[in-house]
């Protein structure tokens, strides 16, 4: 499998290690009243799509960046890469 | 008191071969220091390397040589190398010196063995284990990546040259793997 980097451009996926969900950049408020609630979602409950889905890999033999990856599970066809960051801040985070 | 005398060696140090078109070294007193850009920071942090090497930072995937012959590697949005030749064990001083606090600088020298192919069939060799499409490299283009799974930093220095940094802990299996390759093609 080939990852189109953003800024490296193709690289083998052997280089990236996959994390999972990119549901995982949204850590909940801990100090909201259902915080617990919340975080039992955050840290078990998964959608399993069949179709469309967005993954976080890391490029450690490369860059050492976060990405997040907008795959197809169905067709394994990837449709989108952006960096981690830009996602985290288009959402409002400061850094 | 026992009297202790350390001399310092480079992991690969005195390899010098030629396999049939290739030639295989590790280059001398190699300095490395690692510059990151400061979050906020990050144009100051460029203006200070212009100033200090009188190049420009080079854009991710490429290097740039000052005239007295440190090379900066753009590693990632935020990360570059400063490769320079340097026997005395300072290299982050005098590298944090001429960024005047503009950037964060860490010693690199101790953690990074570096090796130099020349030749021909250097390509041959090393298209084999690295996951990269050589062939589109032009002559200063660096990247990161991995050749039979260590870490390794590639670099094209000349059109049959290439500099190859990969940790100095598994020194010994990276030569191998080079070693290995540049066999199965000589």
């Amino acid at each position: 499998m080939i990852i189109n980097h953003p800024i490296l451009g193709p690289r083998d996926a052997a280089e990236f290690v996959c994390l999972g969900d990119a549901c995982m950049m949204d850590r909940p408020d801990w100090q909201a009243d259902d915080a617990l609630d919340q975080f039992v979602e955050y840290g078990y409950l998964r959608d399993n799509p069949a179709g469309e889905h967005q993954e976080l890999w890391y490029h450690e033999q490369g860059d050492r960046s976060w990405l997040v990856l907008t795959r197809n599970t169905l067709t394994h066809e990837i449709s989108k890469v952006e960096l981690a960051r830009d996602v985290a801040r288009a959402r409002g985070r400061d850094k | 008191m026992p009297e202790f005398t350390l001399t310092s060696a480079p992991p690969l140090a005195g390899i010098n071969k030629a396999y049939g078109d290739m030639h295989l070294s590790a280059p001398h007193d190699v300095a490395i220091v690692s510059i990151s850009l400061p979050l906020g920071g990050e144009d100051a942090a460029l203006s200070a390397v212009k100033s200090a090497y009188g190049v420009a930072m080079p854009a991710v995937g490429k290097t740039a040589t000052s005239k007295s012959g440190e090379t900066l590697m753009r590693l990632s949005t935020d990360l570059a190398f400063v490769v320079f030749t340097r026997a005395t064990p300072d290299a982050e001083p005098v590298v944090a010196g001429k960024m005047k606090g503009k950037a964060y600088t860490t010693d690199q020298t101790d953690v990074w063995c570096a090796l130099q192919l020349e030749g021909p069939g250097a390509m041959r060799a090393l298209e084999r284990i690295c996951p990269l499409d050589l062939m589109g490299f032009a002559i200063g283009d660096v990247a990161r990546t991995a050749m039979e799974h260590l870490g390794t930093i590639i670099m094209r220095t000349d059109t049959n040259g290439w500099r190859l940094l990969s940790a100095s802990s598994s020194a010994g299996s990276f030569l191998h793997a080079v070693e290995t390759s540049i066999k199965n093609v000589s």
